[in-house]
């Protein structure tokens, strides 16, 4: 017992004694995710206007040193849980999922170590796919939103405006169709196994509908899925989407698109760069998702996360400080835009969108569609059956089968 | 020279002979005559939308399009009008107009129009003609003076004559699909490379003949025309195959007296050409579109058989994302399973077939109801002993699954092997006090080399091409083997074509060069194997 | 007898042992971890708990698509198998034939066999494709069609495609079991048949046939086993899609087990392809066991 006690002693000592060598210096481990590329040169290069992210974060914040990695998608969630069985987490990591660290405990509240003013800048959507039991556990880093693509040629020639209502974009689909004499479709549906429940999202969120009510609880056979699924349908049954949209993945619609086969598409924002790689000469622009009459416009989110690891440093509170003003430096619109535009993402602050919004004017289009932007509730148990279920049900609508009994189905077996 | 009944029977064919090819000849020029080629353009569209009929729009498209039909000698004006009630109640009207020529021409008048061209039709077209004529010729030149000679006591010469025309007989009638063929293929590869602004050699040529066409040597708006050119073969191109091969049937009975041996043999080759090029289709369409650039593989206005440009670059592009690696983990996924399956499978092998014990039944048993459970269906109990056993996501534990449920093939084939050789050697061995070990390595195994190859390749083989459990069970990319590993590029950010199939190449062509070694003991393996198991 | 002699009567259990080792833990024991989950219950998150009799089997059967899967499975299997056997047959008559460049078309025949699955599946999932699939592109340039087909207008067409491409890959396997058969038939049957007068269907059915009957057996039985219990094929044109419409047996319970999370009907499902192999391997194992008499 004598032993123990002193080898604690001698342990604590050493511990004090090399925080007090770093009084002055904090170091923070950090983890960023390489979306593209040029992460890397971003982060530790000279992609940065020839310096790079570590070096001006350390030049400006005098007494924080950064031991910043990028570490490839592959990777990180291995990476990650290794560094946690060997207590060795990172001060921040960049990820896409949290709800298992903060669960587990690993995990520190945003409020501790963010200031208010950034906190306020998040959009409040996002914000709020962070939450468990009333706390914010991680900030988004970035996102990735859907938006109709229409094809800006094609509608001048028909003579045509963008539609915004369910009713108008049948019209525009009809006279897409009556004008090209089906050589084009005018609209993309895309109800495959592999991203069928967007296809969902998309229709049903712009009918006031969605996967959950109000309370949280799945809610799949509601009156406006049914109708919004019905309306979906109807699309395909009068002859004016794609032919194969059980089989047609979202790439297949992109590929139509770019080569000017399909005048509309409801795709993700990278799909200018991607149709650009296939030498496209379709010039496209961007409107919020049509919705049905009454309703207003949603569109789908996908976003990555910022979170902060709990440690037993000695001064918290400065630890704390040192994250905060990583964070205040991450998001400042001089280093943040230049990121997220040569990552091809969204914001996830309002001072962002500002600046881009300076620099391109037809970024404002972003604006509406990501404060309209809702999330699949991946955070429920079920996700999975829910996903798999309603791609079935679609996919058996196309067939001919009632959307009300396959939704009546699916419910029921959720709630079984 | 005496007339035995037998040289009135062959003067009888000859003449029969000669019939069918004058007359299949004469029908062949009435053919080539008649229209067979349609070239026709919608040259001008007009799509007025918000038009009504009779409003000044519609006036001011309807004059339009009646100005651009006048430069066309014998085009037509076609309309259409698309009336609609919209979702807010308003009326909207399309207009369409429409200009539209067509060019019929028979062969000569093509033969003509595209002389100079060199292109493959105009080619075609020549030599179909020119078999078809000298087969004739010589044909007759063969007949001359040996009308009433039996055919099988005919001399070198005419002999010699009727083969080839035989043989000319035969290109005249592979010329007619050709034809069919080279005709939309030409044009279609011109009228890109026009429109795409090479405008070189045989392409100007081409553009020559067509103005002649469709302008009567005056001129007119070309690229309009080029745009919008349709392209139809008529019904008597097609029926120049049933002529040119009456032709041939002649000519084949001026040959040989007989028919039947000669048109079996060429349903023989006709068959096993079909199939050969069946087989390899997807293999082509791998090979090509490895090397195409990834905007080429999905365009969707191609008109080319192969790649405009050979991206070689894919090579070193996908061995970046890991290809190497991958094919790396094959190679030692399948070298392991292949040792530990014979190393386990060559006893038990040897135990069935010069053994007898109690329970061999059974084991056979055992044996064939593991070849019952394929690991699709066992993937769920797999990947949990994997977890048990500490070996999931690691290229060991697919290496052992992998030689496990190869036992069953390769006990098979092993034992049919060892079967088929004769025992007596190692009985004198083992007599001799040589132990069974030895009997085995000494005597056995030399013998049975090639089947003893014959299962190795099979079992590297099917190890090499297994996908289901590596996809399940792997999940760190380092690991994964290249069945698996080429998902990436179908399924990452978008579908890779080139690059899916230029690693897929990859992964084939070592395993298709194994099973070529092998292909002649197959047969022989497959018979020890399987008859006498 | 073929048989050598052997010291101990334990020998031939030795070397037997390592193969039985290597399957017992590789391929029996997963077998016994499926039956056990099959009648046990499975938390969502893929937890193990108590017996719960057969009611894994009744949600695997009560699961809607479970009538059009078996329709599909049984369709899948015969059409593939006995296609494939016949056209097998016929390529295997034709090959059997002496002719110029023999040895080429026949390395040739071997390539469907020796490609991986899931490689030539890709490939014709894309030669396929409506919009730039090289089916189309090829045709065009031909001028055999004018306009691009969709050559999976429906879903039963694309499930024609499917079994299609299973016979395509097949075909090489038949055909090898049954050139092995026809080479090992004496030329003199056929000598006696042609000095009696027989004609060519005559000298198929009464020689021929029957002498490559256990050729024919051993290739059916196993094919009916192989494609059975193909996966790659469907699982890359289709995915099942529309709402498992496409599915086999064996494709729509790794559905099951892995999008649908459902590990417990899954594995149901698992136990019911057996009982039906089981059938299968029971002939199997009664056809060779005769023959095992006959030797």
């Amino acid at each position: 017992m004598k032993k123990l006690t002193a080898l604690l002693l001698a342990v604590m000592m050493l511990l004090s004694l090399s925080s007090v060598a770093l009084a002055e210096d904090i170091t923070l481990d950090v983890i960023i995710c390489q979306y593209g590329p040029n992460t890397n040169d971003w982060f530790l290069g000279t992609g940065m206007n020839g310096t790079n992210f570590v070096d001006k974060f350390e030049a400006e914040n005098p007494g924080v040193k950064l031991n910043l990695e990028v570490v490839s998608w592959n990777d990180v969630y291995t990476e990650v849980s290794t560094r946690i069985s060997n207590n060795n987490a990172p001060d921040i990591l960049n990820i896409d999922v949290f709800a298992n660290y903060a669960n587990e405990g690993l995990l520190m509240p945003v409020k501790d170590y963010c200031p208010e003013e950034l906190f306020n800048d998040f959009f409040p959507s996002f914000i709020d796919q962070s939450v468990i039991d009333g706390t914010v556990w991680a900030v988004p880093d970035l996102a990735s939103a859907r938006a109709l693509y229409y094809n800006v040629d094609m509608f001048e020639e028909v003579g045509i405006e963008v539609p915004t209502t369910w009713a108008e974009l049948e019209d525009a689909c009809q006279a897409i169709l009556d004008y090209y004499g089906g050589d084009i479709y005018p609209w993309g549906i895309d109800m495959t196994t592999d991203e069928g429940q967007a296809a969902f999202s998309y229709y049903t969120w712009n009918n006031g509908g969605g996967f959950v009510d109000e309370n949280g609880e799945w809610a799949l056979n509601s009156a406006k899925n049914v109708e919004a699924i019905e309306y979906a349908i109807g699309l395909v049954n009068k002859g004016f989407t794609n032919p194969n949209p059980a089989t047609q993945t979202r790439y297949d619609l992109q590929d139509m698109f770019g080569a000017g086969k399909l005048a509309m598409v409801i795709a993700p924002n990278s799909l200018p760069t991607y149709i650009q790689e296939k030498e496209s000469k379709v010039n496209c622009a961007t409107a919020p998702i049509p919705h049905n009459e009454g309703c207003t416009s949603a569109s789908q989110g996908v976003m990555d996360r910022i979170m902060a690891f709990k440690d037993d440093s000695a001064d918290q509170a400065a630890r704390n400080e040192a994250i905060g003003k990583f964070l205040t430096f991450f998001y400042d619109p001089e280093n943040y835009v230049g990121w997220v535009s040569m990552e091809g993402f969204l914001p996830a602050v309002n001072s962002a969108v500002a600046s881009l919004v300076e620099a391109d004017p037809s970024f404002s289009a972003w604006l509406d569609v990501l404060a309209g932007c809702q999330f699949y509730p991946t955070a429920k148990a079920e996700w999975d059956q829910v996903k798999q279920g309603v791609i079935r049900a679609e996919q058996n609508a196309l067939t001919g089968s009632s959307v009300q009994e396959q939704l009546d189905a699916l419910q029921a077996e959720l709630t079984k | 020279m005496s007339h035995s009944p037998k040289n009135e029977a062959a003067a009888l064919k000859n003449r029969i002979g000669l019939i069918v090819c004058a007359a299949a000849l004469a029908l062949t020029v009435i053919l080539l005559s008649l229209p067979m080629f349609e070239l026709s353009a919608s040259v001008y569209t007009k799509r007025s939308p918000n038009t009504f009929v009779g409003d000044e729009k519609y006036a001011a498209a309807l004059a339009e399009a009646e100005a651009v039909a006048a430069g066309y000698p014998g085009a037509s004006i076609e309309e259409a009008v698309t009336e609609r009630v919209n979702s807010k109640g308003e009326t909207t009207s399309l207009v369409v107009f429409s200009v539209m020529q067509s060019v019929r021409a028979n062969a000569w008048r093509m033969l003509a129009a595209l002389s100079g061209t060199g292109i493959a039709f105009w080619l075609a077209l020549v030599i179909m003609l020119g078999c078809a004529v000298l087969a004739a010729l010589l044909a007759a030149a063969g007949m001359r003076g040996t009308m009433a000679m039996e055919h099988r006591s005919l001399t070198p010469t005419p002999r010699a004559l009727r083969t080839a025309a035989c043989w000319l007989g035969l290109i005249a009638l592979l010329c007619v699909p050709v034809l069919g063929m080279t005709f939309n293929y030409n044009f279609s590869r011109q009228i890109k490379l026009m429109t795409g602004g090479f405008e070189t050699g045989n392409v100007s040529g081409v553009r020559l003949a067509l103005e002649g066409l469709f302008f009567g040597g005056g001129t007119g708006d070309t690229d309009a025309l080029l745009g919008a050119l349709r392209i139809h073969t008529l019904w008597p191109l097609w029926a120049l195959i049933p002529v040119l091969f009456a032709f041939l049937l002649g000519l084949i009975l001026l040959r040989n007296g007989e028919l039947k041996p000669a048109l079996a043999r060429g349903a023989l080759y006709a068959a096993v050409i079909v199939l050969c090029v069946l087989i390899l289709y997807p293999f082509y369409v791998m090979l090509i579109t490895g090397f195409r650039s990834n905007a080429e593989a999905t365009d969707m206005h191609f008109l080319h058989m192969m790649p405009t440009e050979w991206i070689w670059s894919n090579l070193p592009a996908i061995i970046d994302r890991g290809v190497l690696r991958f094919l790396g983990n094959s190679i030692l996924l399948s070298a392991g399973a292949t040792l530990i399956a014979m190393l386990c499978g060559i006893p038990a092998a040897y135990a069935m077939a010069r053994m007898n014990f109690k329970g061999k039944k059974a084991f056979l048993g055992f044996v064939i109801m593991s070849q019952m459970f394929a690991p699709v269906v066992l993937l769920v109990g797999i990947s949990q002993l994997m977890i048990n056993i500490h070996l999931n996501d690691t290229i060991w534990g697919l290496m052992l699954i992998n030689a496990a449920f190869n036992q069953a093939f390769a006990i098979w084939l092993l034992r049919g092997t060892f079967v088929s050789i004769s025992s007596e050697m190692e009985q004198a061995a083992c007599i001799d006090g040589c132990n069974t070990v030895s009997a085995l390595i000494r005597i056995l195994l030399p013998m049975a080399a090639p089947g003893i190859v014959t299962t190795l390749i099979f079992v590297f083989i099917n190890a090499w091409n297994e996908y289901t459990i590596s996809t399940v069970l792997i999940s760190t990319p380092a690991n994964k083997p290249i069945t698996v590993g080429i998902t990436q590029f179908s399924s990452f950010n978008m579908i890779e074509w080139n690059y899916l199939f230029a690693s897929a190449l990859l992964a084939t062509i070592p395993v298709v060069i194994l099973f070529m070694c092998i292909e002649k003991h197959l047969v022989s393996g497959l018979t020890s194997g399987g008859v006498k198991g | 007898m073929n048989n050598i002699l052997v010291r101990h009567k334990w020998e031939p259990y030795l070397w037997i042992l390592p193969s039985i080792l290597l399957m017992a833990v590789f391929v029996v024991f997963p077998i016994g971890i499926v039956f056990k989950i099959a009648f046990s219950e499975v938390s969502k998150s893929g937890m193990v708990g108590g017996f719960v009799g057969l009611r894994n089997f009744v949600d695997a059967v009560n699961e809607p698509a479970f009538g059009t899967v078996m329709v599909n499975t049984f369709l899948w299997v015969v059409s593939v198998v006995g296609l494939s056997t016949l056209l097998g047959f016929i390529i295997a008559m034709l090959f059997n034939q002496p002719f110029r460049g023999r040895k080429l078309a026949r390395s040739i025949l071997v390539f469907p066999w020796a490609a991986s699955l899931v490689i030539q599946a890709s490939i014709w999932n894309y030669i396929i494709k409506f919009e730039y699939g090289n089916l189309n592109n090829v045709l065009l340039n031909l001028g055999i069609i004018r306009e691009a087909i969709n050559w999976r207008a429906s879903y039963q067409i694309e499930f024609i495609w499917e079994c299609g491409v299973g016979i395509f890959v097949t075909i090489p396997f038949v055909t090898f079991c049954v050139l092995s058969g026809l080479q090992s038939i004496d030329a003199a049957y056929y000598e006696a048949a042609t000095v009696d007068g027989a004609g060519f269907w005559k000298k198929l059915s009464m020689i021929t046939i029957p002498l490559v009957k256990p050729s024919l057996t051993v290739s059916t039985v196993l094919n009916i086993i192989y494609v059975f219990n193909s996966f790659p094929i469907i699982y890359t044109i289709t995915k099942g899609a529309p709402a498992n419409k496409t599915d086999t047996l064996v494709t729509y319970l790794y559905m099951l087990a892995f999008y649908d999370n459902k590990k417990g009907p899954a594995t149901a499902l698992s136990v019911i392809g057996f009982a039906i192999l089981c059938v299968a391997a029971g002939a199997y194992m009664m056809l060779t066991m005769r023959k095992e008499d006959e030797l």
